[in-house]
């Protein structure tokens, strides 16, 4: 799992009413909220603001709102995923097509062309199971499975990847 | 003293990406802030003024325009004027009144008042303004005055 810290900065707009004595902790306050949980194709989910750079930046005025403008650079964790890497993940939905499996923020799809190749969809069960004599395998929702990414695209605000769980190591854990 | 003021100050703002651009002083073109905000009392140095360089390359400018990579000006080394410009007291008395309008802790006491211009002018004569005065001059550096330092009873 590729996690970094990474240095940012953000400019958080501040409404003249929050001009008090606790300015400096509305103005940190506003910046968690908006960029925690986030996500950018360049530095991966953000996951959380780990340092602001004090002391704090003089806010500019806003000319014709009179709001305040604060510059702030922040230390920031973030997640990243990558071409090739491996990772563990949870079956969050699948249809004959293929399961969608949650590694953290990231969503994957994995082709029903690259589950296993010893597993089938079952129509009746609606999940994936193994043809395989005396195997218990099988994908459903909940199910821990190891997979490689073997596609992924990054947008400004989301990444999508495809996967794959047929090579040796991949598949069913546990 | 330098006489004319009115060489360097500009007041001068610009905005993280509002609308409107005005600019009300000025010689030098493009340029940054005018001045900023504070917090709330006393402590004003918490919270100051501006930074610019940051929005010249967030908003495409070159980023060295001269006025972009200006230093500031050591305070014991400042040359501008120190009386507070009849365009600088507008600005600052109306970007005031427009906080106050919006909610902004008053920083004096009001005596019934509720015209946020007639309150505004109050904390400027007591001197409770919390905002600062970035004057840009012509080689680029910059000046920052807090209202309250700078002469405005002429």
């Amino acid at each position: 799992m590729a996690f970094y810290l990474v240095e940012l900065t953000k400019s958080v707009t501040v409404h003249p009413r929050y001009f008090h004595a606790k300015l400096g902790d509305h103005v940190i306050g506003r910046l968690l909220a908006l960029t925690e949980g986030t996500t950018s194709g360049r530095y991966g989910y953000l996951i959380a603001v780990v340092q602001v750079e004090r002391p704090l930046p003089p806010g500019r005025i806003l000319p014709g709102t009179g709001h305040a403008v604060f510059p702030l650079r922040y230390k920031a964790l973030v997640y990243r995923p990558f071409l090739g890497e491996v990772l563990d993940g949870v079956i969050a939905s699948l249809t004959r097509h293929g399961v969608f499996v949650a590694v953290g923020p990231l969503s994957v799809f994995v082709s029903a062309r690259n589950v296993p190749s010893d597993m089938e969809f079952d129509e009746t069960e609606q999940c994936f199971t193994s043809v395989v004599q005396g195997s218990e395998d099988r994908l459903e929702v909940g199910t821990l499975v190891r997979l490689r990414i073997v596609g992924m695209r990054r947008d400004a605000t989301e990444i999508a990847a495809v996967g794959t769980l047929r090579a040796d190591y991949l598949g069913v854990l546990g | 003293m330098s006489g004319e003021n009115e060489d360097y100050d500009d007041f001068v703002e610009e905005d993280a990406e509002p609308e409107l651009p005005y600019d009300y002083g000025d010689e030098l073109e493009e340029e940054e802030p005018g001045h900023a905000s504070e917090d709330g009392d006393e402590s004003n140095d918490e919270f100051a003024v501006e930074a610019e360089v940051l929005e010249d390359t967030e908003r495409g400018q070159k980023p060295n325009s001269a006025i972009g990579t200006g230093t500031q000006v050591d305070k014991s080394m400042r040359i501008t004027t120190p009386f507070l410009t009849k365009y600088e007291r507008a600005r600052v008395l109306g970007a005031r009144a427009l906080q106050i309008s919006l909610g902004a802790p008053v920083l004096v006491d009001v005596e019934g008042e509720s015209d946020p211009l007639i309150i505004a002018a109050k904390e400027l004569r007591a001197k409770k303004i919390p905002l600062k005065i970035r004057r840009h001059l012509p080689n680029g550096a910059y000046e920052d005055w807090s209202v309250n330092e700078l002469i405005s009873d002429w």
